[in-house]
């Protein structure tokens, strides 16, 4: 036995293929990554402190892996499945009962896809607070944010396949959302006069003007094909600068690849096949009815990791949640390097403690408390677009029973224009710093005490500005919703009696049953409440804000104050919704430009 | 030549080259003759390549779509009562309403996203299940996020006394779309 081995082992076949032995000596150890073009990827040896699990999590493999995961078993799939609308469905069924371990296969592949947005959206976020972007990997980091665009493309192409409702509505939805882009779309704010509904980009993304084979098609070559080819591409480009821009970590020993990291990744790999084994021997992958052109399921909910989209398209209307918001993340999230200039914290997680304002990161407390409340906002999102919204897409408590019959009639109204734009714009001045220069301005013709006080009577009157912007319209402008009217209800009486309003409802019974001296008498003290909030907000970020701009300089500072703004907005226009029942803050509807 | 027994430069002797022949040497250094043809290769190169790209985007705009038609006959008048009926959404996706004097057409698309919205009699109002905005029997937005009000389809009456609708002419304005063709005046004997 031993003899055929070693003979084996000297033939030219042998030889000609594995160009070392075996043995485990250091030579070998390194002979083994950079004799395989698979392992060479790797560096020979790395920094032990760099190949802690607790420090990466392992995520990024493990995106990777499910990539692969994905390739193999979508090529697997792409076998029985046949990209035509009477076939499609027909075949997701086949696979389902009628082709061995088809079922299996499909569910593989429906929950690596979930896992793999899982596994990208927390290696983002295990990048971001070790600070592993910071420079030189700021271009890694911009690859990687195209990588996660990418990965929920390629979700959202493959979600149409199987041809059932779940599918169709999702990306009609979806594909709609380009009918709103502004210029190019037939439904977007400003189109351009030669844009109609058969050659818009939504005409462009479906290949007609209803969803049908000629999308079914293109989605099945961007899924398949165009998207992962791509793909691959970025991908090369994200691996190879991990090893061109160094790892974050390089304290600890050196140690080598083989077997300390290869093995790593080998139990990641495994364990990661072990649990999507189970999970898809145990679970079934959704499949809904045959997709209906005209019925849409009520309520209609997209996959969860599209739930917080979906969501916020409740709040604002489609060009701004489906077009500019979605940009905005991206850029934002690409922007991130270059506009965060501290150095500190690299290569570890950051250390918190607890301050006057909660718990903060001690070297980067505005970095890492500001992108942590942007992730943690969208996955609220995603809850309540899981858990809280039934039929009708109305509010339920996820402890309350759906009910398609239960009467509710919800209003909304917009505020003025004007106002609206008052609102909005005391709120994005309130990001305005004073700068050392107006300071000394200041201080020249005010005495010593004169930035302080410039500086109280600029947030407070914001403050006031902004609650005076939001409350008085509602107590004082017509209800444009009814021009026909001969006598107008104000938008108080209006929202007064909307169920969706409960700070304006209140306000409204409070008037009714308590008197208008009492009752206003108290709205008035909550409107100098609001303005007193406000205004003691903007002090509190005061220094910090001027700080910060002496730090970055007018452009950083302007980025990155407007992308902290906009993201805040995006909770208050939330808030005026849930809270208010305000729909617009300002509209104009011949150009469909409404925010 | 020693820089410290140099003699100091007569400022009216050799005026500092003025901005504007700085430019102008830049520019033809990196424009001009000996760089014409190179550059102007460069550039038809680009121009080229671009536009030959850009033109596969017009490629994935289809000239000849294989899509359902968009009229339909709706049957009777006589048969339809008075209210919304839902008996066309699944196949056709359009709701008629039967008003005391005529009949309008909705087509059941939502205008905000394009899902199709459900009609709740109690309430009086089509519910949008994709995110919920409502509208009421004018088809007018009353909540939700939806801008625009429900499209309307041209009603009218074909030679065999059927409804005919035609969901490629669509009016949503207050005033247009209760006249013309998207109003059938309609009396019951």
């Amino acid at each position: 036995m031993i003899d055929i081995k070693a003979y084996v082992k000297k033939t030219k076949l042998w030889k000609s293929i594995f160009r070392h032995d075996f043995s485990d000596t250091p030579r070998t150890r390194l002979l083994r990554v950079f004799g395989n073009v698979f392992l060479h990827l790797h560096p020979v040896r790395i920094a032990k402190d760099a190949i802690r699990v607790t420090y990466t999590w392992g995520l990024g493999g493990i995106s990777f892996y499910l990539f692969l995961v994905l390739t193999v078993t979508g090529i697997l799939l792409m076998f029985y499945y046949r990209p035509a609308s009477i076939l499609a469905y027909q075949d997701m069924k086949d696979l389902a009962f009628a082709v061995t371990l088809g079922g299996l296969l499909r569910n593989m592949h429906r929950w690596s896809a979930h896992l793999m947005v899982v596994a990208v959206i927390f290696h983002m976020v295990r990048v971001f607070l070790t600070g592993a972007y910071k420079p030189p990997r700021e271009y890694n980091w911009v690859v990687g944010v195209l990588l996660l665009v990418m990965t929920l493309f390629l979700s959202y192409t493959g979600y149409l396949l199987p041809w059932d409702q779940l599918a169709l509505w999702a990306v009609t939805v979806g594909a709609q959302m380009a009918a709103n882009s502004p210029m190019l779309g037939n439904e977007g704010p400003f189109k351009l006069p030669f844009i109609t509904a058969s050659n818009d980009a939504r005409f462009g993304l479906i290949g007609g003007t209803v969803i049908g084979d000629a999308t079914l098609i293109r989605f099945y070559v961007l899924h398949c094909i165009a998207v992962p080819f791509i793909f691959a591409i970025f991908l090369c480009v994200h691996l190879w600068r991990v090893r061109k821009d160094s790892f974050s970590v390089q304290t600890g020993e050196k140690v080598d690849v083989w077997p300390h990291l290869v093995s790593r990744e080998l139990l990641a790999a495994m364990l990661m096949t072990v649990i999507l084994l189970v999970w898809s021997l145990l679970l079934n992958a959704p499949l809904e009815s045959q997709a209906n052109l005209n019925v849409t399921p009520n309520p209609s909910k997209a996959p969860w990791y599209f739930l917080g989209l979906q969501e916020l398209l409740v709040y604002f209307d489609p060009w701004i949640a489906g077009v500019v918001l979605p940009t905005l993340i991206v850029v934002g999230l690409m922007a991130i390097p270059y506009v965060d200039i501290n150095p500190k914290g690299v290569g570890t997680w950051p250390k918190m403690r607890l301050s006057r304002g909660g718990w903060v990161s001690v070297d980067r407390p505005f970095a890492v408390s500001v992108f942590m409340l942007g992730t943690i906002m969208w996955f609220v999102l995603i809850f309540i677009g899981q858990y809280c919204r039934g039929p009708n897409w109305e509010w339920y408590w996820p402890w309350e029973q759906w009910s398609h019959r239960r009467l509710t009639k919800l209003t909304l109204k917009n505020i003025p224009n004007l106002w609206g734009l008052a609102l909005m714009g005391s709120y994005f001045l309130a990001g305005t710093p004073i700068p050392k220069p107006a300071k000394e301005k200041i201080a020249s013709i005010a005495g010593p005490g004169g930035p302080a006080k410039f500086s109280a009577a600029l947030h407070f009157g914001l403050g006031a500005a902004m609650a005076i912007a939001l409350f008085m319209p509602i107590l004082i402008a017509p209800d444009a919703d009814y021009p026909m009217r001969s006598k107008y209800p104000t938008l108080f009486e209006s929202l007064g009696r909307a169920i969706n309003a409960p700070v304006v409802s209140a306000m409204y019974r409070l008037v009714q049953q308590a008197g208008p001296a009492a009752g206003y008498a108290v709205i008035a003290g909550l409107i100098a409440a609001v303005a007193g909030i406000l205004g003691t907000l903007g002090m509190a970020f005061a220094k910090f804000k001027d700080q910060m701009y002496e730090q970055l300089g007018p452009v950083k500072y302007a980025i990155v104050m407007a992308l902290f703004l906009m993201m805040m907005g995006v909770l208050g226009k939330i808030v005026l919704r849930l809270l208010f029942g305000i729909k617009y803050l300002f509209s104009l509807p011949m150009f469909n430009f409404n925010i | 030549m020693d820089q410290a027994n140099a003699p100091a430069p007569d400022p009216q002797a050799t005026p500092p080259p003025s901005e504007p022949t700085d430019i102008w040497r830049w520019f033809d250094e990196r424009f001009g003759r000996r760089q014409l043809l190179l550059k102007s290769g460069w550039a038809f190169f680009w121009m080229f390549l671009g536009g030959w790209l850009l033109s596969n985007l017009r490629y994935l705009f289809p000239n000849v779509l294989y899509e359902p038609t968009l009229s339909f006959k709706a049957g009777r008048p006589e048969d339809y009562p008075i209210g919304v009926s839902e008996k066309w959404k699944k196949s056709q996706r359009t709701w008629i309403v039967r008003k005391e004097d005529g009949f309008y057409c909705f087509w059941a698309r939502c205008t905000h996203l394009g899902c199709t919205p459900n009609w709740f009699d109690a309430e009086g109002r089509f519910k949008c299940p994709c995110h919920g905005s409502n509208f009421n029997k004018d088809g007018d937005v009353v909540a939700g996020p939806a801008p625009k009000p429900l499209w309307r389809c041209a009603v009218q009456m074909a030679d065999d006394g059927q409804l005919l609708i035609d969901k490629a002419r669509l009016e949503n304005r207050p005033g247009p779309r209760e006249q013309g063709e998207f109003f059938l005046p309609f009396k019951s004997a």
